[in-house]
């Protein structure tokens, strides 16, 4: 079995695996098994959509409205909060491109719906493991980790994973990383 | 590591400091320990920088100040003398603070620590064990090569440690100090050189320093010449760069607009813009004047500056990334430039962009000069002969002739650019993750990049615009491949065979 082959170690996270229509131009489709992040990163994102786009929506509708009309601040602020259910759609689509994968030397990490891109980062790369959490992430459990090389370009991001989930992958990687740590 | 932390070697009080001694470091440094060590007298005692140190240290400065009081000092000249006597106070308090400055800065070496103690009101005192020292470069800018004095700097193991400095000493003292100390720091069994053995391997390279690292490395050794610019030719291919035209054209314009007003304030006016643009020049040129690449045991030793002489050493297994630049006007010219790309602690410049740019190791040279340089910091050398497929055309109808990428056991290669033509080579232990990329105009050609990141600053190998196919199998093969390589580079560093020729790479 080649190193590229070896699946997953880890169980499975919550929900099928990542079923994504336009995927099938993606590498290591059947290979690998990924995982993805908490059903909850979808509320969280619409949650913090949501706290953007109704302030401002509320914001531009008062002042439109003493400003000119009633009727045109109302049809502003309607406006901007149809914008931000429009945005709304698109906010699924990305949660669901998210997608990692723990395989046996490296760390893969899938995303994006416009630009897609996948990473992967091997554990013995690894300088050191951030977990954090937001307001929004904190109030529904979720936690965001991240993984950091000595290549400032290298993105290893996993957002949405319950906090003791991440908890978990954190430590699981940093033991992983302490064992295959490499120099420079 | 069974030796004592060199930080915490016993240090002797100076017999004659009157200032308050270093805090002991731990219960060892006691003075009964500190009598067993033997400690010349020449050694223990305190020295002091050259008076005209000050002057030097504010070196660019000074240009400024100086013309700042000329101008004040015309400026003022019709009115009344009470302004002349301002001004002549302010410059005496500033000579009077070079003159403290001086006066509270003292240096030692005693027991294979070289210390510094500087600072009026805040006082610092600063310890240099010289086990830990990676090198010593004697640093000249303009104004101390008039007067004959030169810096010493002292490069440590640290990850984001600045160093010591003694600016400035007598020229001769200060090469004559710099060999003393390398003396001291591989003085043969004693803690400094066994602390230096034990410190080194882990921290910078790989899997530590090749089996040679043993022996006495002497940076004043003669090394190999391998590339020493021309100057005509580094003057004209300023002119042809980026800086050089940008130059030209604004100038041109200046000097167009001040034609067509016929009126000096315009002049006046662009004045500022026209110094900033000679300046940009000029510092080009300075940098790189006459910048020479020496290949010796501790690594490639590199050497440039006209007015400011820059002395640095890239030790071996430090090179991350090698990129081949040919700019269009250049490539016409058959010159172009080889850049490195190097982990490890940033060095402090004045000038922040220069900070982010690679090291050139040859500014401008012909074909010939990098195929050689190349060759000596590769092993092997992959050609980028993989071309994109058709389809690329559309997505990149400039960059298609260029775009391409090879590889080998232990090299990636990739190429890119139309303007600018950019080769890249990375070796594959380098690598510190694969990024793969698909674009939306890239989705409906059927072409993904994959990106090889290294660590430094911000150079990615990339392979652009491949079909679907072959990047997914890159993404797939690559990162196996890389960690092989690791695996073979750790096992061959081990061995004490490092596997590049000249030990650059690696």
């Amino acid at each position: 079995m080649t190193r590229a082959e070896r699946p997953g170690h880890n169980t499975p996270a919550p929900g099928a695996p990542l079923a994504d229509p336009g995927s099938s131009a993606r590498p290591d489709e059947t290979s690998v098994r990924w995982q993805r992040p908490s059903p909850l990163l979808l509320r969280a994102r619409r949650i913090q959509a949501g706290l953007v786009t109704g302030p401002i929506a509320l914001l531009a509708g008062l002042l439109l409205g003493v400003a000119a009309s009633p009727a045109a601040g109302l049809g502003t602020g309607l406006g901007l909060g149809a914008a931000g259910v429009v945005a709304e759609r698109f906010l699924a689509r990305r949660v669901a491109a998210w997608g990692y994968a723990e395989r046996n030397d490296d760390l893969m990490v899938r995303r994006g719906v416009l630009i897609r891109r996948e990473s992967v980062i091997p554990y013995g790369r690894m300088q050191f493991i951030d977990v954090t959490a937001g307001p929004v992430e904190r109030s529904l459990g979720l936690a965001t980790l991240r993984m950091h090389t000595a290549a400032a370009a290298s993105d290893a991001r996993i957002p949405g994973l319950e906090r003791a989930a991440a908890g978990k992958l954190r430590d699981n990687l940093a033991a992983l990383g302490e064992a295959q740590a490499t120099g420079l | 590591m069974t030796h004592l932390p060199p930080d915490r070697l016993p240090v002797p009080l100076p017999p004659d400091s009157g200032l308050a001694p270093l805090p002991p470091d731990g219960p060892q440094a006691t003075p009964g320990d500190a009598a067993k060590l033997p400690r010349t007298e020449r050694e223990a005692s305190w020295h002091r920088l050259h008076p005209l140190s000050p002057l030097v240290r504010a070196g660019r400065h000074l240009v400024t100040i100086g013309t700042l009081v000329l101008v004040l000092f015309f400026a003022n000249r019709k009115g009344t003398g009470s302004d002349l006597v301002v001004n002549l106070i302010l410059v005496a308090l500033v000579l009077a603070g070079g003159a403290v400055s001086w006066l509270v800065t003292r240096w030692q070496v005693a027991d294979g620590v070289l210390r510094i103690e500087t600072g009026l009101v805040r006082r610092q005192s600063l310890r240099f064990p010289l086990s830990q020292v990676q090198a010593i470069d004697v640093v000249q800018t303009g104004l101390a090569r008039v007067l004959g004095l030169g810096e010493l700097r002292l490069r440590m193991a640290g990850a984001d440690s600045s160093g010591g400095r003694l600016a400035s000493l007598p020229l001769a003292d200060a090469e004559r100090l710099r060999q003393h100390l390398l003396s001291m720091a591989r003085a043969p069994g004693s803690l400094a050189t066994r602390a230096a053995v034990a410190t080194v391997p882990g921290i910078f390279s790989t899997g530590g320093e090749p089996a040679d690292g043993r022996e006495p490395r002497d940076s004043r050794e003669p090394g190999r010449l391998l590339f020493r610019v021309r100057s005509r030719r580094l003057a004209a291919a300023i002119a042809l760069s980026r800086t050089g035209v940008i130059a030209v054209a604004g100038i041109t314009a200046m000097v167009a607009v001040g034609m067509l007003n016929r009126q000096p304030g315009v002049f006046a006016s662009l004045l500022p813009l026209a110094v900033g643009v000679v300046l940009a020049v000029w510092r080009q040129f300075n940098s790189d004047y006459g910048a020479t690449v020496v290949v010796a045991a501790d690594g490639l030793r590199l050497r440039s500056g006209l007015v400011q002489t820059t002395a640095e050493t890239i030790r071996p297994g430090r090179v991350q990334a090698v990129r081949l630049v040919e700019p269009l006007a250049w490539r016409a010219l058959g010159w172009c430039r080889l850049e490195v790309d190097v982990a490890g602690p940033r060095q402090r410049r004045e000038n922040r962009s220069e900070s982010r740019r690679l090291r050139a190791l040859i500014p401008v040279g012909s074909r010939a000069d990098a195929e050689q340089m190349i060759s000596e910091l590769l092993t092997t050398r992959p050609a980028p002969s993989r071309l994109p497929p058709r389809s690329a055309r559309w997505k990149a109808p400039l960059t298609y002739h260029f775009l391409g990428w090879g590889s080998d056991d232990r090299y990636v290669v990739a190429s890119r650019g139309r303007v600018c033509r950019k080769t890249t080579w990375v070796p594959l232990e380098k690598v510190q993750s694969v990024r793969w990329v698909q674009g939306p105009v890239q989705r409906r050609l059927g072409l993904a990049s994959v990106r090889l990141d290294v660590a430094g600053k911000r150079v990615t190998a990339s392979i652009q615009d491949r079909g679907t196919a072959e990047a997914g199998e890159i993404l797939r093969r690559l990162p196996g491949l890389a960690s092989d390589a690791r695996t073979r580079h750790q096992a061959a560093w081990a061995a004490g065979h490092p596997l590049g020729r000249s030990g650059a790479i690696g």
